[in-house]
């Protein structure tokens, strides 16, 4: 079952982080303070494992943008399931990176 | 569209990742490039955007492009199905060390492998002609030129002796040699007194004793050996003509002992009377201890007085070896890299911490022993690697390795003990585990009055480590915080 799979506290800080709206690798690695070499391979693990899965931009609204295109990450309903689990079994995940609707109690 | 890695580093950022992605497989290695040059692209952005100056910014962009390789390896790593490794083996002290022993091991083979080292190492044994000068002619063009008359050699062999108890005299002459019917070439043969080898000190490998049929003994050079006989030993005692003269083989002479001028395929031991009389040769002749005190200088104008008060210059060429042995070389350097050590990393163990805990002393001795055992295997992987450096493509007796293996062995050895210093920094004083995922933590300092830094964990769940960003004289070094139990729930397995 998904929801017993037991991820480490930075597998499960990702994944908070995707749900949370940071999408992309360098945002992630942003808010999480973790450095690249870690959360990349740690993104590529999650997206095999079905817990997210990722998607390149249109191309189009980069181009509209100047900038190059982007691939985006989010969370999968197993990997939203894996997350809940996670938060009992790290309760300061909740707090280190909090959900805009946490954000606006 | 803008193009915010226009710049010199951006250019090599680039390149990094670039040269990551070769380590991907080919057909992943487009998308992976893809996404982290987008990436990069943005990274850079949000550098410049977010106020950090030039080179603070581009520090930040090369951490994130070096990070590529962990993320490329991982990649191939899955798409070879290769296992990782295992959770305990990770960042353990035990794979340390067995890295350091491959590293060792992968030195020491090459040293043992490539032909200059080995020839290096087996000259060390016979490098130095100690006591030995090469008389010649003070007016002759240079050392490498004949310039002794047989009868002047005999003259002083059998003169009264103040300053040299030996004398050895050779000629060196292109003869045709033929050995066993089939063996026909033309070989540079030294005619040299009987006792040049013993007078030198060098020692022959497979040496026989003189057969008793009187014929002359030939020693072979260990080029010629190898070459013509196929390095086999049981042609040591064989008949070989020499211009039609008979000679039996009573050894070899080891690769590089010979340091005396022109360049020799074989020597043929004769007796004093049997050199061609009015072609000059070289002398090498062994200093009294009287010779050996006035021999000051490594050239040494020698007058020599005949009969009706003629004169005649001679110049004494030491043959003591003046370039400094290997091990010596690398001795000096390894002391000179252990005093730059602190010039270029602290030294200190980062034993501060947060409370008033300490470790045990066990844990102490074994935190110390880690570190002198990652010493101990460095220093020797530092000495063969310089080795291997220096000498695999050099000449015996040249001068060029020496400054190379003192540049290889100082670099190797500074590099390696600022490295085991700062590895020792980053292991948890209870399980000798190297910290791991690196988090910033406090808000970014723009003017020092703010407070930085980055804190590393122990996944063992004994320590976190404190690394401040700016060292500050009540916050200088590192330090660790040892975890109660209150924090186990991060680590339940």
């Amino acid at each position: 079952m998904a929801q017993d799979a037991k991820l480490s506290h930075t597998a499960a800080m990702i994944l908070q982080a995707v749900d949370c709206g940071f999408v992309y690798g360098f945002s992630i690695m942003e808010m999480t303070g973790l450095p690249s070499g870690t959360v990349y391979p740690a993104m590529r693990r999650l997206e095999r494992e079905l817990l997210i899965s990722s998607r390149w931009e249109s191309q189009s609204i980069a181009d509209a943008e100047q900038r190059p295109a982007r691939k985006y990450y989010k969370l999968t309903s197993r990997g939203k399931a894996t997350l809940e689990a996670s938060r009992k079994r790290y309760p300061l995940l909740a707090r280190l990176i909090p959900t805009e609707e946490a954000k606006s109690l | 569209m803008n193009a915010p890695e226009a710049t010199g580093l951006g250019v090599l950022q680039r390149a990094l990742v670039r040269g990551a992605s070769l380590v991907v497989p080919a057909e992943a290695r487009a998308e992976w490039r893809r996404e982290w040059l987008a990436e990069l692209w943005h990274v850079r952005r949000a550098c410049a955007a977010g106020g950090r100056d030039g080179w603070r910014g581009e520090r930040e962009a090369t951490c994130f492009c070096l990070g590529a390789f962990q993320d490329a390896f991982c990649v191939r790593r899955h798409a070879e199905r290769r296992p990782a490794l295992p959770g305990w083996l990770e960042g353990s002290p035990l794979q340390c060390l067995l890295v350091l022993g491959a590293a060792l091991a992968g030195c020491w083979l090459a040293a043992a492998m490539l032909p200059g080292v080995r020839a290096e190492r087996s000259l060390q044994s016979y490098r130095s002609y100690a006591g030995v000068v090469l008389i010649r002619d003070a007016n002759s063009r240079n050392d490498a030129t004949a310039s002794i008359l047989p009868s002047q050699f005999r003259a002083w062999a059998a003169g009264r002796r103040l300053y040299f108890d030996d004398f050895a005299f050779y000629q060196v002459a292109p003869r045709r040699v033929s050995a066993g019917g089939s063996l026909t070439g033309v070989w540079r043969v030294a005619s040299a007194s009987s006792n040049l080898f013993a007078l030198l000190r060098l020692p022959l490998e497979f040496a026989q004793r003189a057969a008793a049929d009187g014929l002359p003994a030939m020693v072979l050079s260990q080029r010629v050996w190898e070459k013509e006989f196929g390095g086999d030993p049981r042609v040591v005692g064989e008949v070989v003509r020499v211009s039609g003269r008979e000679a039996r083989i009573a050894g070899v002479a080891p690769r590089g002992s010979w340091r005396l001028p022109e360049k020799v395929d074989a020597w043929m031991l004769v007796p004093d009377s049997a050199f061609a009389a009015g072609r000059a040769g070289y002398v090498a002749a062994h200093l009294t201890h009287t010779g050996a005190s006035l021999m000051w200088a490594p050239r040494q104008l020698i007058t020599e007085y005949g009969p009706h008060d003629t004169e005649r210059d001679l110049l004494g060429v030491s043959l003591d070896d003046q370039m400094p042995p290997p091990d010596a070389v690398f001795l000096f350097a390894m002391l000179l890299a252990m005093l730059a050590v602190p010039a270029v990393t602290t030294v200190s163990m980062g034993e501060c911490n947060f409370a008033s805990h300490r470790p045990s002393w066990q844990r102490r001795v074994c935190r110390w022993g880690f570190f002198l055992g990652k010493v101990a295997l460095v220093l020797p992987a530092a000495y063969f690697a310089s080795f291997d450096l220096a000498y695999a493509r050099s000449t015996p007796y040249a001068a060029l390795p020496v400054y190379l293996q003192a540049a290889a062995a100082f670099s190797l050895c500074l590099l390696g003990l600022s490295w085991a210093c700062s590895d020792q920094r980053r292991r948890c004083p209870v399980c000798l585990h190297r910290v791991t995922h690196p988090a910033r933590v406090g808000l970014v300092s723009q003017t020092f009055l703010g407070w930085n830094g980055t804190e590393l964990m122990c996944m063992g769940g004994h320590t976190l480590l404190h690394v401040p960003e700016l060292p500050t004289s009540w916050f200088a070094t590192q330090r660790w915080l040892y975890l109660d139990g209150s924090w186990d729930f991060l680590f339940a397995g």
